[in-house]
Formats: structure tokens, sequence, C-alpha cells
């Protein structure tokens, strides 16, 4: 084996060389001195604070105060330098003056805006990369718990779907431009500084966050490694100079589903129930007769011999109970979601602030408390929150800064026994015409397994607490060289620890059965009789420990100057070194004497590690170290040029093919600062381009992280041998020792515009990602023989195309004094193709997956349906490959390669998936004087789900199905007819994947809404507050989708998942 | 300038401090895998790593899709998973029909390819124990030699990959043919067998006996007709029409001499081992009989009272279970939940693979003789009277059965199955609460009104679906096969009078008395005690081929039995409803079932088809006939 180079002694060595000639530039000397003092306001002479006042090429400054003073010692010979954020820089020479007062101008707010990008902050006007960005104050106007959905419509390019409003799983899943490779999608997220931060996004407070950039091009690569998705920034807020404000925000919300698939009630399924039988057993020729018979008498007696007698499965005489709800007991017409659910489930949310500061201190410290319950009646799932964050300035000297960040935060999730998969399940198949909880409110029988959703969503079943504890500080320190202006030195560390403990307590339950004869006493009262229904009778209770520790060293060298008036220049060189581990266990008892206890020290004899071998918490450690750096001029802002690099080593990788360089090129050009620009009505535009490239080391093969795949290893797991269980040891990987980075290859161009008086904002971008050295496994060229088809090794083939664009067009306008009015629409599109995958040959051209956007469809196409039996007499494609005999109501499908027969051949690649390709969103503000009004309308297109229930005798169907179908009654030649249990050949098994049951996922909704009334100052003065503010506010309010079966988001084909949630929220807000 | 050195030295100082490369930062190792370098010099990995090695047995033949519901013994009742696919003869090789893990193509390689990585490294393992080497070795020659029987049972002739694949090598390699595969594994069993001499014998570990068992059934399916190419391609144009019909039979060589060798194997079985009461001279009572057979199915390992332990002693090869085994509680559910994968929905079971009509009429009377429907008797009663194996392999409307779980005690509180249509005296009927029309859980109700009771434990104090779980082993090969194998090995070579005192020593254990055919009779008789006594054991499947009588067995459709109960004149009907037929009268009507399969018999169906992507990824592989 070869020593590994130790790159990273050779880049000390350079960064220490690069210092040194640094440190070559200019150094400055003292002459005499006298102090000036004076004020410094705005155009509407208000005082400005924090106005940074600097003797011209020296380091010597101050700052303005509250009331805009300022008092430095300079010689007289010195030019003042005056600059404050959103306002133009103004040079005034002290001369004889001892006090200068002066008016500092307002820059247009495009011009102003400071955008972070990483490990720096830029003005917009010098951005030359595809980033966007929201501000924390947005966020908040949203009631979503998890911050992920509050997100969505509000940064173009972003994707962001939710799947599940599960308390404590309702994170959205978030991803930039679309899918861009086959691997993992999943962008970088980096908070405050700190990449992969553990606990990611969703559970940060809101109020909490300053900003959220999104970098989507070039701009990321200076986090090279991980960057080949893109990257958001989170930024949290920090305290800033003044007396102490204390804020408190109190939210009470109510949640309930945003939609509940509506199913068939009792008649309608029942209904069905009675046809579906025909169809299997009577001639077609019979069926009218036989439908007719079902209906009136409830029994059909063919005349063909061999026939069997047809026995309804619902007499006429029920079906009409059922209809008329005569009698609960007997006929009930259950709701399964109703009577599992309450109308409205309630979320509470506090938070407390504290921020302030001196010149030397400034602290920003916040508490909050998150409370959110599920639909479920009497719910055993609920969420708490509780955080704590402080982040710290202070300024030892005039040198050194330093700078921490300490976040404390309880992640509480509590949960029934039984998952919400095995809930929405069984309230998907709960039959209407069965009773989930008796007329007298004891629950009713089970569905199957013990699991009736009335009592399996309450703590009668037990309970899962899941507890989860955050630990995190970040700290920086950054010196300031007080002899080469301009050079920073930052050094930072973070410490990330969680723990995870997880207990669960499973305890028998008991339903009510009623054998439908046996009466109580009274004769009229049906007696129900109880049953342990849980398949198992004693408590058991099952603990495990999860812990995570993740550490990151950072050191950043800083280098800004401007060189005589024109030429700008910023260096920036970093070194980060990252580690995370982790390791967990698990433990379980069982028999238990009493479900009243549930101590983990007194359980019975019979005590295992359920699964020792994958436990909850895989023992791992993965490390990263990365150089990199940014090159920035520009001259006058006119013309902009970037370089960002980074070169990057990632355990991942065999030792030979570790290190990979990362670089991005950034240009801009800000044509209106050309001396020759001048047209009406145009203030400002910039034209950017970029490309760079960025790597991806995620490889994910069926959901398990591609470890160590250059080494030659064996994996545990078990299986029984002499009637015990044995540890087994099985070959993992093939080893490959040839394998590195994923590579993006990104190009962008964009335009940023001021139009119309400075009244319309307007960006542009274009995109073409260019993934390659995608890491797959080479299953096309690796037949099943050699044994090892599961566990290729990953290689550098794949490569994958992504292009699109965004736009965003934002309005601010004014209506007179009072009224002031902002606008804006924001989109994305991005399709991408995949170009190589290693598919298996052999297939039509038309079932590549190649060329085709990724997991796009692969189905029969559904033609219509058979609309009688002429219809099929006058087929002429064999359909015996599909079916033995076809009926009236089966599906036809499109004999796609004209051979005469339906075969599976004839599937076809759709150019679809379930992902949507375009995403938007529209903003509204309107303020009234104390009243605003803020609206976000979003959406996505280009989706498509397929929906498949698990109906029949097994369970009930949807509306739909029963709204839409072939019947006796009503023939269709357009919906087929319905089945049990996917016992068609056009709904179960290979045929059954096809375009009928492929809905579009397209929508519009009212994603976020919100009405505030500020109390004016004339009246707070009064109570001694100095803000109150008023608000309701919504989220998922409501929505327009074509499919209308579940909510557009949803990404489970059979509706089994926990629905987005509709909340409608009040709130006020206090500042001390 | 002294200011500048110290600022330099100061910051690069920091910089190193902070960030100093340890040049082994990158390098880690894996928390939770072990190298393959350590496993073969530590004897406990080694034996680990051959215990991986058997985990492609996978459940035995306790599947939830049993292989029995592709044959005549059963229906699976559960549509949709692509079970209509094969029985209906509409597999293709880009539309496959449902495949085991037990005998799928890539599941067997991948089984393959451990064996051969034990095959290739046990030799030069450096652990001291030089008996369990020697084991270990012999049981990873015997696991190779079953994984690829099962291949070739399935598929005919496969390559033979006897040695671990390099990666980014030409992967492609042709089919051996027939009698290659068949050499190959002998050869395998022979090696096995010898290195397995003298070693500790442990259920659910391959043995010496294990590996010539396998032995003798291999020569014994290489000596039956579908694999002797001239008969094969009398008796099918599909398979004469075949170009490369060597990959399925001998082309050459006499089938009597093969014969010949799959006798003395299964003799040499016979010799070596012990089968249960196989030493009887006259039939057992018929509740002896029941007894012996389901001691014989429980493998020792039931609590129910009455049942012989020692039974075990018939398995030569099984999968064993623990109740312990969570792994076995996920899905799909495997053997310590056969019981709820196929007993009935008024157990809160799911019914699975129920006997069709076909099967329980092919039980014997008591008497030896066979029961027809014709015979107006027969028909008035037709679970009367019956072969005792009868009551120890199906559930049948009336049988008694376990305890019936707390919420539905109080329907059925003499725990009879009830898959009838009963007359409950106001003109209607009461649905038995084991049938599709049940209250509970109907959709696992059998299609057929019957369900398997062989292999699911009846002790009243293992309810299934409750925690408790089975431990009944799976028996991959038994004492009995061999006897059978040997029967048949026997008649092919005209030694018929040996032939019946064989198979008569298993009737009496049975309580079934002997036999006394000769010629096409005994050849028909030994045929039909195969099909019953090794019901249910994935044996039908394979045997119904190798005899190449598919289209008269597995080709008929689904017949299912209709029960319906009227009350007798006078009488009123019984709440809770039991069977008595002093209060009703039954009558039993045999109809078709072709709710999801309408089944079909097609040559091409002998073999399994290679998937349309194996083949383009492997150029040399042809497929079988008919794909």
């Amino acid at each position: 084996m070869t020593k590994p180079i130790c790159y990273g002694r050779y880049l000390t060595r350079y960064l220490a060389s690069a210092i040194i000639l640094l440190l070559c530039f200019g150094l400055t000397a003292h002459a005499q001195e006298k102090t000036v003092k004076g004020k410094v306001t705005d155009e509407q002479n208000n005082p400005l604070s924090g106005v940074s006042v600097v003797q011209k090429g020296t380091t010597n400054g101050t700052v303005t105060s509250d009331k805009g003073d300022f008092s430095i010692t300079v010689p007289s010979s010195a030019i003042l330098v005056f600059t404050s954020v959103g306002f133009t820089d103004q040079e005034v020479a002290v001369g004889t003056n001892t006090i200068i007062s002066l008016q500092l101008k307002s820059l247009p707010q495009h011009l102003t805006d400071v955008v972070v990008v990483g490990y720096a902050t830029q003005k917009k006007v010098t951005v030359t990369g595809a980033v966007t960005a929201v501000k924390g104050e947005n966020l908040v106007k949203s009631p979503a718990v998890d911050l992920s959905n509050s997100l969505a419509g509000r940064l173009p390019g972003l994707v962001v779907i939710q799947q599940s409003g599960e308390p404590g799983y309702d994170g959205a899943s978030i991803s930039i431009r679309g899918t861009n490779t086959l691997g993992r999608n999943e962008p970088l997220i980096v908070i405050d500084g700190v990449p992969e931060r553990d606990g990611g996004i969703g559970r940060l407070n809101p109020r909490d966050i300053e900003s959220i950039s999104v970098l989507k091009d070039a701009s990321a690569a200076i986090y090279g490694s991980r960057a080949a998705n893109g990257v958001i920034l989170v930024t949290t807020k920090k305290g800033s100079t003044g007396k102490p404000k204390i804020t408190y925000d109190f939210n009470r919300g109510w949640n309930q589903p945003a939609r509940i698939p509506e199913m068939s009630n009792a008649f309608e399924y029942a209904s069905i129930m009675n046809e579906l039988p025909i169809y299997k057993t009577i001639p077609v020729a019979e069926w009218e007769a036989a439908w007719q018979a079902i209906k009136t008498t409830g029994t059909y007696d063919s005349p063909t011999p061999g026939v069997s007698t047809l026995n309804a499965n619902y007499s006429p005489t029920a079906v009409q109970k059922y209809k008329d709800h005569s009698d609960p007991w007997g006929y009930p017409d259950t709701d399964w979601f109703g009577d599992a659910f309450k109308t409205w489930s309630p979320q509470d949310r506090h938070n407390l602030q504290l921020s302030g500061g001196s010149d030397n201190f400034r602290y920003f410290t916040s508490i909050g408390y998150v409370k959110q319950d599920a639909y479920y009646h009497k719910s055993a799932t609920n969420y708490h929150q509780y955080n704590f964050r402080a982040n710290l300035t202070a300024k030892v000297n005039s040198y050194i800064t330093t700078t921490m960040g300490i976040l404390a935060r309880r992640e509480q999730r509590r949960f029934p026994t039984e998952s919400a998969g095995a809930i929405f399940r069984m309230l998907m198949r709960g039959r209407p015409t069965e009773p989930e909880v008796w007329p007298n409110g004891k629950p009713g029988p089970d569905i199957e397994n013990g699991q009736n959703p009335y009592v399996i969503t309450t703590n009668a079943t037990g309970y899962n607490d899941n507890p989860t504890d955050f630990v995190q500080g970040n700290g920086t320190v950054e010196i300031t060289n007080p002899w080469v202006k301009g050079l920073k030195l930052t050094l930072s560390a973070a410490v990330d620890k969680s723990t995870s403990v997880s207990e669960t307590w499973q305890t028998p339950w008991m339903l009510y059965y009623w054998d439908r004869v046996t009466y109580e006493a009274d004769g009229v009262t049906p007696k129900l009789v109880g049953a342990i229904r849980s398949n198992f009778t004693d408590p058991r209770l099952t603990k495990s420990y999860g812990s995570i520790l993740n550490t990151n060293l950072t050191a950043l060298l800083n280098y800004d100057r401007k060189i005589g008036t024109d030429h700008n220049i910023g260096l920036l060189v970093g070194v980060t070194k990252e580690k995370y581990t982790g390791t967990g266990f698990i433990a379980y008892r069982r028999e238990y004497i009493s479900p009243a206890v549930a101590l983990f020290n007194v359980g019975g004899a019979t005590q295992t590690a359920t699964d020792p071998v994958n436990p909850p918490y895989r023992p791992y450690e993965r490390t990263r170290l990365g150089y990199y750096g940014r090159a920035q001029y520009n001259f006058r802002e006119k013309y902009l040029a970037e370089f960002v690099w980074r070169y990057d080593g990632s355990y991942i990788f065999p030792s030979e093919k570790r290190f990979g360089f990362f670089p991005g090129l950034l240009l801009g050009w800000n044509i209106t600062n050309e001396d020759f620009f001048h047209v009406e009505g145009i203030n400002y535009l910039k034209l950017r381009a970029s490309y760079g490239q960025m790597g991806n080391d995620q490889v994910y093969y069926r959901n398990v992280l591609q470890e160590f795949a250059y080494l030659d290893l064996f994996r545990f797991g078990r299986y029984p041998i002499n009637n015990s269980v044995v540890t087994t040891l099985y070959p993992g990987t093939v080893k490959n020792l040839d394998f590195t980075w994923e590579v993006a290859n990104n190009y962008n161009i964009g335009l940023d515009a001021t139009i119309l008086n400075n009244k319309i904002d307007l960006t542009l971008e274009a995109f073409l990602n260019k993934r390659d050295q995608i890491l797959i496994q080479r299953v096309g060229q690796t037949p099943q023989t050699t044994g090892f088809v599961d566990n290729l090794p990953p290689f550098n083939d794949g490569k994958v195309d992504n292009k699109g664009f965004e736009f965003s067009v934002a309005y601010n306008g004014k209506i007179g004094r009072d009224w002031i009015f902002r606008a804006g629409i924001n989109g994305g599109y991005a399709k991408n193709k995949v170009v190589y995958m290693d598919e298996i040959s052999g297939a039509p051209a038309y079932q590549r997956q190649e060329g085709k956007q990724i997991n796009a469809y692969l189905v029969y196409k559904s033609a219509g349906v058979f609309l009688n039996q002429e219809d099929i007499n006058k087929n002429t494609i064999d359909y015996s490959g599909v079916t033995s005999k076809l009926i009236p109501g089966d599906m036809k499908f499109e004999d796609v390669n004209g051979d005469g027969k339906i075969t599976g051949d004839d599937q076809v690649r759709l150019d679809k998936n379930i992902t949507p390709t375009f995403n938007y969103g529209a903003t509204m503000e309107v303020r009234y004087k104390g009243f605003d009004l803020n609206i976000l309308f979003q959406g996505a297109a280009g989706a498509a789900i397929r929906i498949q229930t698990e109906s029949g005798d097994i369970g009930n169907f949807l509306k739909y199905s029963y709204d839409h179908r072939w019947s006796i009654d009503n023939p269709s030649s357009e919906h087929p007819r319905l089945a049990s249990r996917g016992d068609t050949y056009f709904t179960g098994g290979n045929f059954g994947n096809n375009t009928y049951y492929l809905f579009s996922k397209n929508y519009l909704r009212l994603k976020n809404i919100e009405l505030g009334y500020n109390v004016p100052e004339s009246i707070l003065n009064k109570v001694k507050l100095s803000g109150l503010r008023v608000f309701v506010n919504g989220l998922n309010v409501f929505t327009i989708d074509k499919m209308k079966v579940y909510d557009p988001e949803a990404t489970v084909q059979s509706g089994v998942f926990y629905p987005q949630a509709r909340v409608i929220n009040a709130g006020l807000s206090l500042t001390f | 300038m002294k200011k500048l050195k110290l600022i330099a030295a100061f910051a690069g100082i920091g910089l190193f401090l902070f960030i100093s490369c340890k040049r082994n930062f990158l390098d880690l190792q894996p928390k939770d895998q072990v190298s393959s370098d350590i496993t073969w010099t530590d004897g406990a990995l080694s034996q680990a790593f051959i215990y991986g090695t058997y985990a492609y047995l996978g459940y035995g033949g306790f599947e939830e899709q049993a292989l029995a519901a592709y044959t005549d013994e059963a229906m699976f009742t559960h549509a949709g998973r692509n079970i209509n696919t094969f029985t209906q003869g509409s597999e293709t090789a880009s539309n496959l029909a449902w495949i085991s893990g037990t005998y799928g193509w890539k599941q067997m390689y991948e089984a393959i390819r451990r064996a051969n990585i034990a095959i290739e490294n046990l030799p030069n393992a450096t652990f001291a124990d030089q008996v369990l080497r020697d084991r270990l070795l012999g049981e990873a020659y015997f696991l190779r030699a079953y994984y690829y029987h099962q291949l070739i049972r399935f598929y005919g002739g496969v390559p033979i990959v006897d040695k671990t694949f390099a990666l980014n090598v030409d992967y492609s390699i042709a089919r051996n043919t027939w009698e290659e595969c068949v050499n190959f594994i002998v050869g395998d069993l022979d090696k096995a067998a010898q290195l397995l001499d003298g070693k500790a014998i442990t259920a659910g570990r391959a043995s010496k006996i294990a590996a010539m068992a396998l032995k003798a059934r291999v020569l014994l399916y290489a000596a039956s007709d579908l694999h002797d190419g001239p008969t094969a391609k009398a008796n099918s144009s599909v398979l004469s029409g075949y170009a490369n019909l060597n990959l399925l039979a001998y082309a050459s060589g006499d089938q009597q001499t093969r014969w010949q060798a799959a006798k003395a194997a299964a003799k040499a079985v016979l010799d070596a081992a012990q089968g249960y009461k196989l030493n009887l001279s006259a039939p057992v009572s018929a509740d002896e009989g029941k007894d012996n057979y389901i001691s014989i199915a429980m493998g020792g390992k039931s609590g129910a009272p009455g049942l012989d332990a020692a039974a075990a002693v018939e398995l030569i090869f099984q999968r064993t279970h623990t109740a312990l085994y969570t792994e076995e509680d996920n899905w799909p559910l495997g053997g310590i939940h056969y019981g709820i994968n196929n007993g009935p929905n008024g157990y809160h079971n799911w019914a699975g693979n129920t006997p069709i009509q076909q099967l329980v009429d092919d039980y014997e009377m008591m008497d030896g003789t066979k029961f027809d429907w014709n015979n107006a008797t027969h028909a008035l009663d037709p679970y009367a009277g019956r072969d005792p194996r009868f009551y120890a392999t199906i559930l049948y409307d009336g049988a008694t059965w376990k305890p019936r779980p707390s919420d539905v005690a109080a329907v059925d509180p003499v725990n009879q199955v009830q898959t009838g249509y009963y007359d409950n005296g106001s003109g209607g009927f009461l649905n038995g609460i084991d049938t599709r029309e049940s209250p509970i859980e109907n959709w696992n109700g059998s299609r057929t009104h019957y369900y398997t009771r062989k292999f699911i434990d009846p002790n009243p104090a293992l309810p299934d679906n409750q925690s408790n779980a089975q431990v009944v082993p799976w028996p991959f090969i038994r004492y009995t096969e061999m006897v059978l194998n040997y029967v048949e090995a026997c008649i092919e070579t005209g030694d018929e009078a040996e032939a019946r005192t064989w198979l008569n020593k298993i009737r009496f254990r049975a309580g079934m008395p002997a036999v006394t055919d000769a010629g096409q009779a005994l050849v028909d008789r030994y045929r039909n005690e195969r099909r019953i006594e090794l019901s249910y054991e994935e044996h039908r499947y394979h045997d119904v081929r190798r005899w190449m009588i598919p289209a008269q067995t597995v080709g008929r459709g689904i017949k299912e039995i209709n029960v319906v109960a009227k009350l007798k004149p006078g009488k009123t009907a019984l709440v809770p409803y039991r069977h008595d037929k002093t209060v009703y009268n039954y009558t039993y009507t045999v109809e078709d079932n072709t709710e999801n399969e309408t089944r079909t018999w097609n040559d091409k169906m002998y073999y399994r088809a290679i998937s349309r992507d194996e083949i383009n990824t492997n150029n040399k592989l042809v497929n079988n006939p008919g794909f």
C-alpha cells in the first residue's frame, strides 16, 4: 500500500506563505491629532446609529450612537469616510472643522441588500451567482411547525414537497433545481457556517432566523464536495447595539387535515360489493338479470348449468338500512376518518426574545416552546419542542472579536405504538358498513390484527416516547491584523451533540364485539363482549439510545482591499476539518406483570435486543477535510469577477481517489454603471454568467449510504440454526479501488434588473446542469449469475442533464401616503434527462430510462374500456397474455409495438415522474396604516402519482372510484370496473401499472396568509410598551387541483399517510 | 519588521495548531462490519460465514405464497400476486410470474457465490481447528449443491459458476448441459459427504446423511422421464422442438442405468439412517396413524398432547425455527407464522394456500379403495372414513380445530371449522365463520372452503396471530422421501416386491392397509401415495413434471366444495351453530373456481423463464423452450 499524500500539510505551508505575502502590503504612520464631533442623520433628519466613521486610509474609526452622535480623534489632514448599510458612502475632509454633521443619502433597495454567500456576505450589486434569499421576517408569517414548509413558494428554484403532516415528522423534502443526479439529491444545508448541521433546518425556530440564502449555481462551488445539489445557508439573528429589546410572541393555532380522501359510504360500498361477484361468476349475457335479482331479492339463480346460486353480499334490506340509517347498531354508516379525528387540533408556540448590546458586546437570546397535537380524537401522537438560542458577539479589542452561538433544543415526539402507516392503512380500509365505535361509545371491532383506528391512535396501546436533545455550540475568534489593512484571520469551531432516547411501552388492548344476536337483559341493547385483540398479551418495553457527535474546525483568512478608487479585491482561503460520529444501542424486555408498570428493571425473564445487528442507531464515523478559497475582483462595481474553489477529501473514497478539486468562475457586468448606458426606465441592469464544478459523495443504494466500498468486508446478519438465533456473516459490497467524486458541471446565466423608476425588480436565470461521474452500479452489464448484482460497488459512470429557468418579478408600490403595495411572482422550471445509467439493454427504445426523466413511470397505456360484449367481440388484439377471458368493463391497452398482442413490450416509459417540474409562488403584501396583509400562493405542475387503494372485500373504495366506474347500470367506455383487492388484470399484478391510475399532481394553493395590526405608538406609550401586534394567519388554506383525491403533495399511492395540515392561527407579539 | 514576523508566526502557528493534518484523518474503519481477511483467521467468524450461506434457505417452504399453490394441492387465496400469471401459462421473459427467493435465479447465484467464497478461502484458513474447517468446507459444498439443485429443478441446466467472479471481467457464461449440472452437483455432494463424515450432527445444518440424501434426490430427478431426452421429446412437441434439449435432459445414455444409480443412492440413505415407525408389519389404528403423521409434520416441536417428539428422527435436513427470532416477525411472515398465513379467517388467520377439491378427493378410503363422488355413501358424507392423513392435513367443514380467539369464542364455543352455509331457520342462511362471507375478516376466507392444517401446530396453547409462534421445522429432506424415492426406483427397475414392501411400511404407519398392486396399477398407487404422504412439502410441483403428467394434474382447473346445511324437518337452528348431523342435512356440491385463476397447462411451464434482463446482460444464455 502506498502512503496517502498529506495534501493538507502542503497547503498549510502555502497558506503561511500567503500570509507573509499579504503582510507586505503597506503599514501606516501617526501624526498631529484633534477631536471631531458630529451627528449623522438620514434624509428625514432621523438620527442614524451604527454609522461607521473612519479616517480614510487607516483603521482609526468609530460608530455613531443611538442618537447619531460620534466623536473621533484625527489629524486635521484626515478625510472622514461615513459608511452605513443602505446609504451612499460620503467623504468629508476634516480641515479646521471640529463639528461635522451631515445627512446620508439612502440607496435604492436593490443596491443595499446584503446577501449571505459561502463564507461571506456580498452586496447584492456585486453578487455574480444565482443566489436567492428570504428574510426570517417572511418565514414567521407561516404557522407551519416545521420551518421547511415555510420555504415553499418563496424561493424560485427550490422544490419543497411536504409528504406527511404527522407531528414530529411533518418536514418537507427540499431540493434545488429539481433532480440532478441518480444518487442522493439533497442540498447541503449550512447553519451559521456549519455544514450538515445535526438536526437540520426543520426544527429551527423561525423567529431566530435572520435570513436563508440558496446558492443554485457555481456560487456554491466553495462548498465543493457537497455543493453539487446546491447549498442552503441559514443565518441566525445576532444582537444589535441598543437598549435591551424584549419581545414575546404567542401563537395559538388549530390544525386539521388539508384533505382527507373521500371514501364511499355504506350504501355505496354495499352496492359495489354486490356488483363484483356478478362479474366473477355469472355469464355476461345474464348480468342485467342478475343485477336486478340481487338488487330486489338478494339472490340470483342462473339458468346456466354449473353456475352456482349467487347470494348478495348485502341483502336488499341491509342495503336499505345502510341508506336510511335506521339501525346504527346493526347497519352503521361509518365515517372512519370522522370517528377517528377531531375537527380541530390545537398547536401553540411561545417565544421570548431578548436582544441588544453595546459597542463591545451584543447579544441575542431566545427561548421557545412549541406544542402540536395530532388530528386523532384522544391523540397519543403529539410534538413538543423546547428551544434556546444565544448568539453573542464580543469585541475584545480593536482587533479581536469573538462570537459564540449556543443552541439547546428538545424535540419530544410521542406516538402510539402502532405507526401512522398502520393507522392510515386502517382508516383507508375501514368498511363503512362496520362500526368503528359503537353507538354507546365503546370501541368497535378491529379491522384486522387488533387494529381499530379509534383505539390505536390513543395511548390505549401504550406509547412510543422519543425525545431527542440537541446541544450545539459554535464560536469564532476573528483577528483583524492591525498592520495589514483588510487582513483578517477567523478561527472557528463547532460541536453538535445530540442524544435520542426512545421508549416503547406496548400494552395489550381491548376491543368490543357484538355477535349481532345477543342482547342485554333488556332485550334491546346489544350485548358487547370485550376481548384482548392486540397480537400479544404481556406488556413489553423497548428502550433505545442513540447519540451523535459532530465537530467542525475551520480557519479562514480574508484579505479585502480597495486599490485606488477603481479596483476592489477580496481574497479568502480556508480549511475545514469535519468529523461525524454516531453510536447507540437498543434493549428489550417483556412479560411485565402489569401494564401499569413501565420500569425497565422489572420486566420478566425474556429480554433480548430486538435487532442487535441493524439497530436503529448504526454506529458510524465519517470525516472530511476541505481547503477552499475565493478571489474576487471588481472594477468600479461594473465588471465583476469571482473565482471560488475547493479541494476536498472524503473518507467515502479509496485513498488514491479521495481528493477532488472543484472550481467555480462567476462573472458579472453592471451595465447601468457604464457611462454609455442611459435607457429610460431601466434603473439597474446586471448580466451574470457562471460555470462551476461541484462534487457529491452521497452514494446511496437502496437507501443505504455506500461506505467503505473500497474494502473487502463482511456484514453481520442473523439466521436460526438448531432452533436458536446465530450471528452470520455475509459478503458486502464487492471492493472497488477506482471511484471518486460525482461531478456537477453547472452553467448559469442570469439577469438582474430594476425598472420603471425602481418599481419593478426582476431576476431571470437559465441553467444547464450536466452531472457526470455519477456513482452508479453497473447493473446493465452484470448478469445475476455473478451473484453480486445487489453488491456492486460504485463506479463513476452515470450522466444526467438537467436544465431549466427561474424568474422572479417584484413590484413595489405606494398609493397615496398610507397605502403600500408589494407583489411578486416567482417560479422555477427544471427538467432532467438521464443521459447514461447503465441500463440493461434489450428493452425496446420506448421503454428506456435513458433520455427520460429520472424515475419516469414505466406503464401500460390504458386505451379506454370495453363498453360491452359487442365491443369485446370487435376486439382484434390478443389479450391471452393478460387475462384468460375479457368481459365488459375490462380495460383496453394500447398495443404499442403493434404486434397484435398485449405483452410486456407494450409498456412505455413516460417522461413524467412523481416530482413536479415547475414550482411557483406568488406573494402579495398590502399595508395600510397599522394594518398589513400578506398572501402567499404556491403551486407545482408536471408531476403524476399512481393511485391505488386497498379496496374490495379488504377495504373501502374511494368515492372517486364509486363515482367513476363501469357498472351494469352505467357502463362506461372510459372508466373500468372496480376490483376486489386487485383481482382484475388491470388493477393487480404487472398490468395494474397503467396510465389510467396516474393522476396529475398539479395544484395551486393558498399556502400562507397573514393579516396583522400594529397598535399605534400613541396608544402603546400609555401602557409603556414599545410594540404590540396582533395577527391571524393560515397555512394551506385552500387548494385548487385536478386530482381531488389525496393532497396533491402526496407521494403515497395507497393514501396511507398522515395528511398535510391546514392551520388557522392567531397570535400577538409584544415588545417591551 | 519584528512585528511583522511576530504576526506571521502567530497566524501560521494558529493555522497549524488548528488544522494540523493528521495523515490518517480520512482513513477510517467501519464500525459495523468485519474484514474478510480477519474472518478466515478465526474459526467462529468462518463458521458465521457458513451460517450466512444457509440464509438463502429462507423460510424453507413456509412462505406466504407456497409452492403448493402452483400445483394441484392448493390455490392461493389473495389476488394480484402474479400466481395466476404462472398457472394460466402467461409467464414470459418480460412478465415473470411469482418466484420465491428459495429458488429464484438471482438469489441462488448469490447463495452460490457465498459458497464459492467459502470454498476458495477455507482451504487456506489459518485457524487451528482442523475438524471445524473440514466441517465448514463440507457444508459449503453441500450448500452449493443444494442451491444448484434448486436451480436445475426449476430452470434445467444452468451456467455452472464454481468460483467467484472478479469485478469487470467478461461475465458472460453459457448454460451447462443437464448432465454436466447433475454430475457437478453429485461431485459436490460426494465431497461434502466425505468432509462431513464423523462430524457432529446439528439440526438445521448439513450432515453426511443430508449430502447422501440430496444426491439420491438429484439422481432420481436425473433418471426421470422429463430428463431423458428421447422420452421428453416423445411426450412433448414443445420439448422436441427445442434446439438445446441437452440443457434439460440427457441426450444419450441409458435411463435404466440412471434408475439403478438412483436406486442405489436411495438405498444407501435408507441403510445409513432410520425413519420413524417404519418397522411395522400391519396398519396401526386410524387414530394412531393420524397422530404418527402429525408427529412427523411437527418434527418434534409441538407441545400438543399426544404427539411423539421422536418423529423428529425423520428429518434429514431441516430449517429450524425459534420463537424469539424476531426477523421472522418481519414481512413477509415466515415459518413461525405459518398458522397465520394459512389458517382460517375465523381464527384471524389468512387462508393462504388452501387445499383444492382434487387433493381432498385423492385421499383413499380407510379400506384402501378410492373415494368416489358417484358413490352415494361417499357423496353424502365425504369426510367420513378417509385415510387418517386426510384428517391430519386438511381442515374441512365441521373439523375440530384449536380454541377460537376470545372475540369469536361466543359464536363458536365448540371450536369447529365452519366453511359452510347453515339454515338459520328463518328462511336465510348463516354464513360459516370461516367463509368469505364471514363477519370476521372475510377477505381472508378460503375460496375452496378448505384450509390446510398439516404444518400448523395444533397446540391449543399457541393461538395463531398472537405473539406465540410455532417452531415447527421445515423438512427439506425427510427419511420417508428417501423411502418413496427408493420405491420409485424399484418400480422403474422392475423390483416391484421390494417397492410394495417399502410402500406398505409407510402405509402401515399411517394406518392404511397394504397394497398388492402391480404394473401400471402399482405406478399409479405409488404416485398417489407420494402425493398424499408428501403433500405441501414442495414435491408435487416437481413430481408431476418428472413424470410428465402435468396436463392431467396441475392442468386441471380448481375445484372447490360448497357445503350447505338444511334443517331437518322439525328441528330448530342451533344458536350458536355447531356441526350436527342430527339437526341438519348437509349437502356437498363440487364446483369450479375461477375467481383468481383459470388454470391451464402449456408445456413451456415445465421450466421457468429466464428473465429478459438476464439474457440481455449475458448474451451466451438461451432461454427455456416456449420463452
